[in-house]
């Protein structure tokens, strides 16, 4: 339940809580460690293009491995309008391509595996 | 998981920090291993992100950090630096001067406020409240079928003991005119690049003066982590994480409904009492979503724990809802064949996590599915078949914990 602080410890709150003058609070975010799956289809290259600019490779890795066609395309086009992301409309149709292929229901998969490269795309990860 | 001399450094380069003009939080170096979350494609590394323990990294940049489910197990106040992070946009800022940081309060007021932060501690007398923040995606990864977003499990919740001045406060000094709808709340995150838009988010004006409402600078008597939204962020106790809007910079009264992405398009339920639809299916209307559905877990035990058969176990858990407060919790040691009801412990408001204990004995050895569900004060209880939503929100199924007695 919400309680009103008595005088005597807010007070003490206050005192605490106010800050010297010049005291920045800075932070140093960690480095980053996601990496898209290498491959050879035409996608990659555009993703590292495309994507890397506003987030890392986790928001791709992460969704369902069900995830398809139809699901990446609307997301690809989603990051353009209306989330704002600069890419020509001529690279969706090969990043959806790369997408669906290496991390969606088009992949190619081994037994337990996930997130696995095309043929004879390496493994980054 | 966290080692102790992990945390150590950690608390030395806190206090050393706290010694300098520039505090810097630093994250640590390297990754500290790795977990499985309970669903395809769960696998997460422990990272610590700047005046956090190593957390589970769902995402790096914007970061989306997850609490691991063990620390509930902690005590009901989660610790901050184990506390959940979440960003829409990765034009987060990182460096913030608490001197030069304003609060602007405009739209339909008399006044158009520009408060520094002693100026908005000075409006009224500092309050308390013991709130759970959860996401509104939390569990969304133990949705069936599965449904895209952050793939996240259990622990994009909560509970804090958060300390600011009412909303209703800074509203009144800036006097709201006649004729105001909502109220709305922009961070100082933002969009990377583009034109994306930015993470604004509104509440009816009613509630915005409920006077539970709060701007927080404080959690747990600490000041916020930087990733919780330093120096300033709303507390809108028992609603969804979403509305809790983190280095709060810009409050706008308006005089119509507010209309931007994240309330209009996104964070959007099916417009029924369930807030739910056949699986696979779209709802036909929808409204932004809202309070908190009741919940339960069990704390105590996690999946594949070993019991001693013919012994009394204790099994602890929390409960929370969207502020009715918790009447009941039942317990079930067979699969919900049979209920008991749980023990309550002390209550901390009807916002905050609330304890329970129940207590059993196993009779014979072999699996054994261990079942938790709460009901509200209003007789709201969680459902025993989860409901399902195209966005993954509002996941309050009673729970089922696998173990074994040997």
């Amino acid at each position: 339940m919400r309680s009103v602080i008595p005088a005597v410890m807010a007070t003490a709150i206050m005192a605490t809580a106010t800050l010297p003058a010049g005291q920045q609070r800075t932070v140093t975010l960690p480095p980053e460690t996601a990496v898209y799956v290498a491959s050879d289809l035409p996608g990659y290259q555009l993703v590292q293009k495309n994507c890397v600019g506003c987030h890392s490779a986790h928001y791709v890795a992460m969704q369902p491995p069900g995830s398809g066609r139809t699901w990446w395309d609307a997301t690809v086009k989603k990051m353009k309008k209306p989330f704002g992301a600069p890419f020509p409309d001529e690279d969706i149709a090969f990043m959806v391509d790369y997408l669906v292929k290496t991390y969606g229901a088009e992949r190619v998969t081994t037994p337990g595996g996930r997130n696995v490269a095309p043929p004879r795309g390496p493994s980054t990860r | 998981m966290q080692t102790r001399r992990t945390f150590l450094r950690q608390a030395a380069a806190l206090s050393a920090g706290g010694i300098l003009a520039n505090r810097a939080f630093d994250a640590l170096a390297g990754g500290q291993g790795r977990v499985t979350l309970p669903f395809e494609n769960g696998t997460r590394e422990l990272v610590a992100f700047p005046q956090k323990r190593p957390l589970i990294v769902l995402t790096s940049r914007p970061p989306q950090l997850e609490t691991p489910f063990a620390v509930f197990n902690e005590g009901l106040l989660t610790p901050n630096d184990a506390f959940f992070v979440r960003y829409h946009w990765s034009g987060l800022p990182l460096s913030i001067d608490p001197a030069t940081y304003r609060l602007r309060v405009t739209g339909k007021v008399d006044t158009t406020l520009e408060l520094s932060l002693d100026a908005l501690r000075q409006i009224a007398p500092p309050v308390e409240i013991v709130a759970v923040n959860q996401c509104s995606g939390n569990s969304r990864g133990h949705f069936t079928p599965r449904v895209n977003g952050g793939q996240l499990s259990n622990g994009a919740m909560g509970n804090a003991r958060w300390t600011g001045v009412p909303l209703k406060a800074v509203l009144d000094k800036a006097g709201v005119q006649r004729g105001a709808v909502q109220v709305s709340f922009n961070g100082l995150d933002q969009p990377p690049l583009g034109d994306g838009p930015d993470f604004v988010k509104a509440l009816d004006i009613d509630h915005a003066r409920d006077g539970e409402v709060m701007l927080a600078w404080q959690m747990n008597g600490a000041e916020l982590p930087f990733l919780n939204g330093y120096p300033l962020r709303l507390v809108v106790p028992g609603y969804f994480g979403t509305y809790w809007i983190k280095h709060v910079s810009e409050i706008q009264v308006l005089d119509s409904s507010f209309q931007g992405f994240w309330m209009a398009s996104a964070y959007r339920i099916p417009d029924n009492e369930c807030a739910c639809v056949e699986p696979g299916t779209s709802p036909a209307t929808t409204r932004p979503i809202g309070r908190f559905t009741v919940r339960s877990f069990i704390t105590s035990l996690a999946d594949d724990a070993r019991i001693q058969v013919n012994r009394e176990t204790v099994v602890r858990g929390i409960a929370f809802d969207g502020g009715q407060g918790i009447a009941e919790v039942a317990f079930s040691h067979n699969g919900g064949g049979t209920w008991l009801a749980a023990r309550l412990g002390a209550s901390h408001g009807r916002y905050s996590f609330h304890e329970w204990t129940a207590r059993f004995t196993p009779t014979q050895k072999g699996a054994l599915q261990l079942k938790v569900r709460a009901t509200s004060r209003s007789g709201e209880t969680q459902p025993l078949t989860p409901h399902w939503n195209p966005p993954g929100y509002m996941r309050n199924v009673v729970e089922t914990v696998k173990v074994v007695a040997v």
